[in-house]
């Protein structure tokens, strides 16, 4: 496809305010989440958590959705001290460690007889619970990170072509939804009207259907436009492309199925795990890319990669392939014995800084009105 | 460019086509304006052109309907879109994405044009609809006349032959529809388009008008505008004027009526002078004030609607119309000032005892409606007021007869629906009835309807109060006018005096023979008898 | 009005069914992976398979890709928008209180009144549109999402001939029987996440022991639920869901069957 011709070199060289791709922002962040989950290294993880909230305050703009962040990392720290809350509630443990503060356990009748409440609370368990908790929050961290920095909305217009009528159902969603409160004040101010100031289901219904029907009118006429704009033109595959694509689609559903039971079932052929997995994946994608094929749409000014977006996500990606090696080479660092201080070397901490990359590569963020647009 | 070929369509379940046998022949490069009772299958005609109709409303069509040649029977609207560009009322439900340069850029994108193509497309039709400072805006900070303007700009960079516009000015408040109608002007101008507009405001329209489609009783009549006009069903003032004084051919501006009109004004006796008449008051308001956090909607106003009054308020678009409305019926917010209603402020009483003091008609009726069926919402009506069954539905028949009870309320027309929500509120039996931009979708006929409506209340006794930018509407209902401009009074008075001091208020009849008439039918009775036929 | 069935939305085809049963497979053994994994001879501990949040996304993908294949109709495209944005808007409400999670009522009543493959795709969209909206993505979501999705579609294959009050006690008790359902596959899915998994050598903990009978697994499984989330989470969904289909379902059933008639697609022309 060819582009736009736009004066490249003077748009590079200058630093403009714009919106990094938002897959770029998903890539890295999922690679950093990746990398999080290949480590139980608590030193490790926080320093991801440290860098994915290095990233978000540098690179976030001032959209709604940026200041999620936070929410994250509240949540991060709920699931650590959960975690931890359980091992000491019903945590048994290995009845050699270390005990850190000795409780008595409480007995439980014969139905939960394999469930022990309280007794004694040992350092190992503590530590495994809070690197397991730590583990998983850095997970959810990281992820939330990627949520306040890429724009929801050019996401879903960066879906892949096959993803287009769900990607398009998507937006006319986040559209609506501003209207909605709008629409639930006004009849709720109308309902007064008619002398109702009533609660309970009557009341609810009052406001429901008024304003259902009124989010239904609105659907009608919203396709009724995009129809009359040729939305859904003649997009139809010939039946050699959909025998493909179905064929695609079923071989690929077929070895994610036996794969993810191979994994499981370590009894199973060694041939039946990652193997089949991948191979799954593979056709999955195929088919993706094959049932896309019947859209024939063109892009206005489609987001671009610039080599800001490529800088971001290959950080990412080189944190997740980082680990991923390190965990079997350095298994003392990424995965430290407990009890004790969990070790540290040069490598891994490198690997994992990587991931601060965007916080100079990426461009500023616009501000105000902008944003939605390809502010130039 | 456009054929139709004894085309009948039948929508389900109704028991008479909509249409029926419509043979029309629409010519490249023409401008045809379409106009018909609100009901009357005008947009239906509209919506088949680009296969709306059926494909969306469901129905049964036959005949042959061709565009540029080819018959367009079972191809749906998006395979028509490259063809046919179709506006409809409300831009705003028809907004696909965020900003105005993607909105422009959407049909392209599914007609799958190279990038290049879009790119140029995109730049000129910003110049060409002078709306190139907007393009990174989000569409839904837009005005009105903004916004269908991008409605229009985002179907034409697909370069149709042919441009539908169905009432596009139907929402928009007087200047803006100009505005929009302006753009119009010029497109058939300068594109050499096809268009077929349907539109109300049609004294905008006309003079540029190569031909006028009339459809009335499911037939479709077509001709030169200032024949057509004689005894079309729906009319303007200017129109209703050229008829009463037997003028040939019609005038059909302003300024062809006024050179007309001298002749006509000498001979008619004196117009109708206003006697100040002094009413006990229905409402009397003082130091009315609504702030919404920093916004100061309504600043200090003070409003008296006497027994047996018609007022009006006027004002642009958030001059603070609505909310004074709500403020004086009590369940609005209110900041300042009191309300006196038979010595009773409705703000200090619960919603249910306050509709009995002020009823109000909010801007969109259709808010209050929640039931399956008119006899149900009418039953509901009569227990929430604590009346005797049957009390709203004859108050119903009073206003509109003939509605059927075992309809869905929201398959009933613009006025039937007003018509609805009207009775339910007199239900309650209030003093003063407030009514918000009832206007809104309802034509000539419509409005004259509603007028002889809110006289009547008034001639029970009651206040009335309305708020519209209907300037016609408003000449003939309102005794007093009252103009709001950044929430404040700027004028005051008998409708006469306020009407007729400001150009941009002025009915046309005034424009016509001068500030002292306002409406046709005060022309008429002023008429010597020989003349009136 | 006797409801007619209205137009399926989202055609179910004899090739979407597959895909969709190959899906379903595939999602239920990520669900089911506690009850499943078994531990390599020389492992000495065992990991949560963090590969599935990787590879969920794709199951679900494929499916909605396979389910719009034809080209999604303007008019299901423009109905999922809207009521996936209802959804999105009910869903925080419920959030400070334990279980009131109003998503179901609304997925439910679509995929009845549109069909199996719309409940299904609604099911998605609804949970993924709330979950940008309200920014609350995490790795959780394509789970949630593939569960709500089964939601829907199951409220679509429910029998058709019942209608009246014989349709609403029929909603009513698949509603129970969903709220539930969703409740023990979320919990079961996330239960090793929770608690963590059993360390060889560690006795009498609830964690997930790898590689034991599946019933003893079942059991430390009950026992959790019951005192995390049954009580609270699960049954406060089936109530509020349940309330809100006897109270208000009836006139949401009868205004989305309006919108169908209305939008209904009946070209007879007689050229």
């Amino acid at each position: 496809m060819t582009t736009v011709a736009t004066p490249d070199r003077a748009r590079r060289s200058a630093r403009r305010r714009r919106e990094l791709h938002p897959g770029a922002w998903w890539l890295w962040a999922l690679g950093l989440a990746a990398g999080a989950s290949f480590t139980l290294n608590p030193v490790l993880l926080v320093l991801l958590v440290v860098i994915a909230g290095l990233v978000v305050a540098a690179c976030r703009g001032d959209a709604p959705w940026a200041l999620s962040f936070r929410y994250y990392l509240v949540f991060g720290a709920v699931i650590v001290a959960l975690r931890v809350l359980f091992r000491v509630l019903l945590g048994g443990g290995n009845p050699d460690a270390q005990v850190l503060v000795p409780l008595p356990e409480i007995p439980l009748p014969e139905v939960a007889r394999s469930v022990q409440l309280l007794g004694d609370v040992t350092v190992d368990e503590v530590l495994i619970g809070l690197y397991d908790g730590m583990r998983l929050a850095a997970l959810v961290i990281c992820v939330g990170a990627a949520n306040s920095l890429a724009n929801p909305k050019r996401l879903l217009a960066s879906a892949p072509p096959a993803l287009y009528e769900v990607g398009a159902a998507l937006v006319v969603a986040v559209s609506v939804f501003p209207q909605l409160a709008e629409s639930v004040r006004r009849v709720d101010r109308a309902r007064r009207l008619r002398g109702d100031a009533g609660r309970g289901t009557g009341a609810m219904h009052r406001v429901v259907i008024p304003v259902l029907e009124d989010a239904l009118d609105r659907s009608m006429t919203l396709a009724a436009g995009m129809d009359a704009r040729g939305y859904g033109r003649s997009g139809s595959a010939t039946a050699r492309e959909r025998l493909v694509t179905g064929a695609l689609m079923l071989a690929g559903l077929f070895g994610v199925s036996v794969g993810t039971y191979g994994y499981l079932d370590s009894t199973a052929p060694p041939l039946m795990a990652w193997p089949m997995l991948v191979l799954g994946l593979a056709f999955a994608g195929a088919s993706l890319w094959s049932a896309g094929r019947r859209v024939r749409r063109t892009r206005y000014r489609p987001p671009r990669w610039w080599p800001a977006e490529y800088l971001t996500a290959g950080s990412g990606l080189v944190v997740a392939v980082g680990l991923k090696l390190l965990a079997s080479h350095q298994v003392e660092v990424l995965h430290p014995a407990i009890p004790g201080w969990p070790p540290v070397s040069v490598a891994a901490l490198v690997v994992v800084v990587v991931g601060v990359v965007p916080v100079f590569a990426a461009p500023a963020p616009p501000t105000g009105h902008l944003r939605a647009g390809e502010g130039s | 460019m456009i054929r139709f070929d004894d085309v009948t369509f039948w929508y389900d379940r109704a028991t008479a086509p909509t249409l029926s046998g419509v043979d029309l022949q629409i010519d490249e490069g023409e401008l045809v304006l379409v106009s018909g009772r609100t009901g009357s299958g005008k947009s239906t005609l509209l919506a088949m052109m680009n296969g709306l109709v059926p494909h969306f409303s469901g129905g049964t069509l036959a005949g042959d309907i061709a565009i540029a040649g080819d018959s367009i029977i079972g191809r749906p609207p998006r395979e028509l879109a490259h063809l046919v560009g179709y506006v409809a009322q409300d831009p705003l439900a028809g907004f696909v994405s965020d900003t105005v340069e993607e909105e422009l850029a959407y049909g392209m994108e599914h007609l799958g044009l190279p990038p290049q193509t879009m790119r140029r497309r995109v730049e000129e039709t910003l110049d060409l609809l002078g709306i190139a400072d907007l393009r990174h805006r989000s569409v839904r900070s837009l005005s009105g006349g903004q916004q269908q303007r991008v409605a229009i700009g985002s179907v034409l960079t697909m370069h149709p032959r042919v441009l539908v516009l169905d009432e596009p000015t139907s929402a928009l408040d007087p200047t803006a529809a100009e505005d929009v109608l302006a753009t119009i002007a010029r497109l058939v101008d300068d594109l050499a388009l096809t268009v077929v507009v349907a539109e109300h405001r049609m004294e905008r329209v006309v003079p540029f008008a190569d031909r006028l489609v009339i459809v009335r009783d499911g037939r479709v009549e077509v001709g030169p505008p200032a024949t057509m006009l004689v005894d079309a069903p729906v009319a303007p003032p200017l129109v209703e004027l050229g008829r009463l004084a037997g003028w040939e051919p019609l005038p059909l501006s302003v300024r062809e009526a006024r050179r007309r009109a001298r002749p006509l004004a000498a001979r008619l006796a004196p117009p109708p002078c206003e006697r100040p008449t002094t009413r006990p008051p229905a409402l009397a308001a003082r130091g009315v004030s609504v702030r919404y956090g920093e916004l100061v909607a309504v600043d200090g106003v003070d409003l008296t609607i006497g027994r047996g009054e018609v007022v009006a308020l006027m004002g642009r678009n958030g001059s603070g119309k609505s909310s004074l409305l709500w403020a004086i019926q009590g369940s609005g917010d209110r900041t300042a000032g009191v309300v006196d209603v038979g010595g009773v402020d409705p703000g200090d009483l619960r919603p249910a005892r306050a509709r009995m003091l002020v009823g109000l008609v909010p801007q969109t009726a259709a808010d209050l409606l929640y039931l399956e069926t008119v006899d149900r919402e009418c039953a509901a009506a009569d227990d929430q007021a604590g009346v005797a069954r049957g009390t709203c539905r004859s108050l119903l028949d009073r206003l509109t007869p003939a509605i059927p009870a075992d309809r869905h309320p929201r398959d009933l027309s613009e006025g039937q629906k007003l018509a609805l929500v009207l009775a339910i509120v007199l239900t309650a039996q209030p003093a003063v009835i407030a009514l918000d931009e009832p206007t809104r979708g309802l034509d000539y006929p419509g409005k004259a309807e509603l007028v002889r409506i809110l006289r009547g209340l008034a001639a029970e006794g009651r206040g009335v109060v309305v708020s519209s930018h209907d300037v016609e509407f408003v000449a003939a209902a309102a005794d007093s006018v009252v103009v709001l401009a950044d929430g404040e009074v700027v004028s005051s008075g008998p409708a006469r005096t306020v009407l007729a001091e400001s150009p941009a208020f002025a009915p046309q009849v005034s424009k016509v023979l001068g500030p002292e008439w306002l409406t046709v039918d005060e022309v008429a009775a002023a008429m010597p008898t020989e003349v009136v036929r | 009005m006797t409801p007619t069935r209205p137009p399926v939305a989202v055609p179910l085809t004899r090739r979407s069914a597959l895909v969709l049963a190959g899906a379903s497979i595939a999602g239920l053994v990520m669900f089911l992976w506690p009850l499943l994994i078994t531990p390599a001879a020389g492992q000495s501990r065992v990991d949560q398979p963090f590969v599935f949040m990787a590879l969920m996304p794709v199951v679900v993908l494929v499916v909605i890709a396979e389910l719009s294949e034809g080209g999604l109709d303007s008019k299901a495209l423009a109905m999922l928008g809207v009521l996936s944005a209802i959804n999105a808007a009910v869903r925080p409400l419920g959030a400070g209180v334990a279980g009131v999670e109003l998503v179901f009522f609304l997925i439910i009543i679509g995929g009845r009144v549109f069909g199996a493959g719309f409940g299904f795709v609604l099911g998605c969209t609804s949970l993924f549109a709330s979950a940008l909206l309200t920014s609350g993505v995490g790795p959780w979501l394509p789970f949630q999402m593939l569960c709500a999705a089964w939601v829907g579609m199951g409220a679509g294959l429910l029998p058709r001939r019942v209608t009246g009050r014989g349709e609403i006690a029929l909603l009513v008790a698949y509603t129970v029987v969903a709220a539930y359902a969703y409740g023990l596959l979320m919990n079961l899915s996330s239960w090793p996440f929770t608690l963590g998994i059993a360390i060889p050598g560690e006795q009498d903990s609830l964690a997930l022991v790898p590689g034991d009978p599946v019933l003893d697994n079942l059991q430390r499984f009950g026992v959790f639920t019951l005192l995390t989330s049954f009580w609270g989470w699960d049954t406060g969904r089936a109530i509020t869901n349940a309330l809100l289909v006897t109270t208000l379902g009836p006139a949401v059933l009868a205004t989305l069957r309006r919108a169908a008639r209305r939008a209904r697609y009946l070209p007879k022309e007689n050229s």
